[in-house]
């Protein structure tokens, strides 16, 4: 049966731990701005190059694209502490986490040196273009398909879904270069083009959220060109670079810590004392969960380090993190004696109320609760023993 | 959290109990164990390598190694079923013997899982004690005016009367009523309370309870993959990939929780360390909540998995689901593990909430 390795922080991990701590207690006191859930944090490119001058971003980059060779744990440990804080992290949220790992893995050394130190520098925002109105956790039925024009493809197609894609620079976007009946499995035939959001033909439309804020878009493609130079990895390796860019990642701490805040802010609240026996077990049940997701966490960074691919452990702890994420915000929801109101002001308020809005999807993004549990299932296999 | 004194456990004691527990814990061995309350042929040959006494130093009539060996030891009876009183001979009796100087019998012991009163000199209190009919010798925590002492008794100077557990491991009521000249005694070393001995106590339920929800998970896989119905595996409906996405969570869930609370019991161990058992306050009690919900989720989700073959004793599915089961109620039911971790919450604020959590400083 899988198991997760134990490991602890290094000295000189805690360090980085507390230097984070202290670089965000500094710049972003607590009470001074309204926190984000996880990572939806606010978009803040100020802030995204504060943390890139810090050495904070594309860390586990080369440092000849401008990365840290920074370790898996240390970027873990960034993110971690980032997260809970609620700090805007929105700018560079996707460069830092998939893009960065896509193009260093697939990219050209033309791609790599043109995009990595910007993203590194905090500078460049990217989106993730996969989902379609027609294709969800079914990618590789998506239709938008890029045809060859000269030197380079011409894309046409919708995706939707797409967060950030009218204020982003710009996209990943997964497209059909091989017509689906000329292939004999519709995994075939996909690749990655970079796009440029301003392109000439491409237009980026809101998609109301069901919390009222508009940074879901939906991306019409009207024959926009892309030059071959933009073509990420090889053409019709887009099944194989997209699966590896979504595996790792979904084992880190955005998986878990989207309601932190919710119940940081509940604590921080709780006046009466002695404190009800309610919500001292939802409190012990809630440090007991955060506990060993962190630990769960930091270990699959670890692996990663250690040179492993722990694909399954990455689909288990996103599994059981978003699900946490929701079943505590409930725990919280509760015992609050008050009807949230859209026009209130306090932080825990307003946590509250995007929380309740936003909490369903937490368990999509990423990959759907369904379809993690398939790839988990296909990790777990017999390996013999009890009797 | 100070680790200084943490080690991960021998693998070759891990490897070699693993593979004498499967030669021994056989089906019909722990079946049988059932109802005859002692499994003699696990016992010799577990008695046989030393095993029991693993952490217990040498020099106190004990095997020596580590707590992390001795709970590896635990957490392969419990993926084994094993129908012997390996934690209450160990970690738990021989302890808090080796901790009061008394000396360590060759045979089985175990422990009253609180404390006894001294009255008028003599050692008083009902307890359910496990296997305390075959155990050499009964080790009972007294609250003496002088401070706690250990007290060990011989199963005729106690009152026994049988009783088991829902898995049908012996739990029987003993009654203390004797002159407490008439044991065996010695005080305890500083920080061996009956608090401690809880706090070990349910260590030893967490081990038991890893090592079990492992295996669970492990015949879940095995089952769905050979099970076939409507003409293919069970395993490859997505209904049935959920039971086993939650046995495999559970048990990763549980063994990580084990981990760290072993690491953290040994930063801290008294009889190593003088000192405060405090320290492992936060990882001990989170790790009970932890296993405990696997323990719930686990079982349903598995026995969902095997239909109707896992509710027969025909099947080893019980061996597992009915320990994880009754374990839930030994030292301590989660409750007070969970209203003791929010209490931890609320002391330290929301500003230290999340140090709290990744640092586990109580």
């Amino acid at each position: 049966m899988i198991r997760f390795e134990m490991t602890e922080l290094t000295a000189g991990e805690r360090a980085l731990q507390a230097e984070v701590r202290q670089f965000l207690a500094e710049e972003l006191p607590r009470g001074s701005f309204m926190p984000g859930l996880g990572m939806t944090g606010d978009k803040d490119p100020e802030f995204s190059r504060k943390l890139g001058a810090r050495g904070w971003l594309g860390m586990a980059l080369p440092a000849r694209y401008g990365g840290h060779d920074r370790s898996a744990v240390d970027r873990f440990i960034v993110t971690e502490e980032l997260l809970r804080w609620g700090a805007p992290i929105g700018h560079h949220w996707v460069a830092d986490r998939q893009t960065a790992a896509v193009l260093v893995r697939y990219g050209t050394e033309e791609q790599k040196q043109r995009f990595l130190p910007a993203i590194c520098r905090g500078e460049l925002s990217f989106s993730i273009g996969m989902s379609e109105p027609d294709s969800g956790s079914d990618l590789a039925s998506i239709t938008t398909k890029a045809t060859r024009d000269g030197d380079g493809w011409v894309i046409e197609g919708r995706k939707i879904w797409t967060s950030g894609g009218a204020v982003n620079d710009w996209m990943v976007v997964l497209c059909r270069t091989t017509p689906p009946d000329q292939v004999t499995d519709r995994r075939q035939g996909l690749s990655q083009l970079i796009v440029d959001l301003r392109s000439p033909g491409l237009t980026a439309s809101p998609i109301p959220f069901i919390d009222g804020t508009a940074h879901f878009c939906e991306i019409v493609l009207d024959e926009v060109y892309v030059p071959d130079d933009l073509v990420l990895g090889e053409i019709g390796a887009g099944w194989t670079q997209n699966t590896s860019e979504l595996a790792f990642e979904r084992g880190g701490p955005d998986r878990w810590l989207s309601t932190y805040l919710v119940v940081e802010e509940f604590l921080r609240r709780l006046a009466e004392q002695p404190v009800a026996d309610a919500a001292l077990a939802l409190l012990g049940d809630a440090a007991a969960n955060y506990w060993i997701l962190h630990h769960l966490s930091l270990a699959v960074a670890r692996s990663i380090d250690e040179g492993r691919s722990p694909s399954t452990e990455a689909a288990l702890v996103k599994e059981m993190g978003t699900r946490f994420e929701q079943d505590v915000l409930n725990g919280v929801l509760a015992l609050v004696d008050f009807e949230p109101n859209l026009a209130g002001t306090s932080i825990f308020e307003r946590l509250l109320v995007t929380a309740t809005m936003t909490a369903p999807s937490f368990t999509i993004r990423g990959g759907t609760t369904e379809v993690l549990r398939s790839v988990a299932a296909k990790g777990l296999q017999p390996t013999g023993g009890f009797r | 959290m100070s680790v200084a004194t943490y080690r991960p456990p021998d693998p070759l004691v891990v490897e070699t109990v693993d593979r004498l527990f499967g030669a021994t814990c056989t089906f019909d061995a722990v079946e049988a164990a059932d109802g005859d309350r002692w499994a003699g042929g696990v016992w010799e040959m577990l008695a046989g390598s030393a095993f029991p006494w693993v952490s217990i130093p040498e020099a106190s009539g004990g095997s020596g190694g580590s707590l992390a060996d001795a709970a590896a030891i635990i957490r392969s009876a419990g993926a084994h079923a094993a129908p012997v009183p390996i934690s209450e001979t160990g970690i738990l009796g021989g302890w808090l013997l080796a901790g009061a100087g008394l000396p360590i019998p060759d045979g089985p012991t175990t422990v009253v899982p609180g404390s006894l009163a001294f009255v008028d000199g003599r050692v008083v209190g009902t307890a359910i004690v496990a296997w305390a009919e075959h155990a050499r010798r009964i080790v009972g925590l007294v609250e003496t005016p002088e401070g706690w002492v250990v007290a060990a008794a011989r199963p005729d100077q106690v009152g026994i009367v049988p009783g088991a557990n829902i898995a049908g491991e012996p739990r029987d009521t003993v009654t203390f009523e004797i002159a407490m000249s008439e044991l065996e005694s010695g005080p305890t070393p500083s920080g061996v309370d009956a608090e401690a001995l809880v706090r070990r106590g349910s260590l030893s339920r967490i081990m038991l309870s890893a090592g079990a929800l492992e295996s669970m998970a492990r015949l879940a896989v095995e089952y769905a993959s050979t099970r076939r119905q409507f003409g293919k595996p069970i395993g490859s409906f997505q209904a049935v990939q959920h039971h086993l996405v939650i046995a495999g969570q559970c048990s990763v869930r549980a063994s990580m929780a084990a981990d760290l609370a072993v690491r953290a019991s040994m930063a801290s161990d008294p009889v190593r360390r003088a000192g405060s058992v405090g320290s492992t306050g936060f990882d001990l009690a989170a790790a009970r909540v932890i296993v405990d919900d696997a323990a719930v989720l686990a079982t349903r989700a598995v026995h969902q998995a095997h239909g109707a073959m896992g509710v027969t004793r025909e099947y080893p599915l019980h061996h597992l689901s009915r320990r994880l089961w009754a374990w839930r109620h030994e030292y301590r039911a989660v409750a007070h593990w969970r209203r003791d971790l929010g209490r931890a919450v609320v002391e330290a604020g929301a500003d230290n909430l999340f140090p709290l959590l990744t640092d586990s400083r109580v």
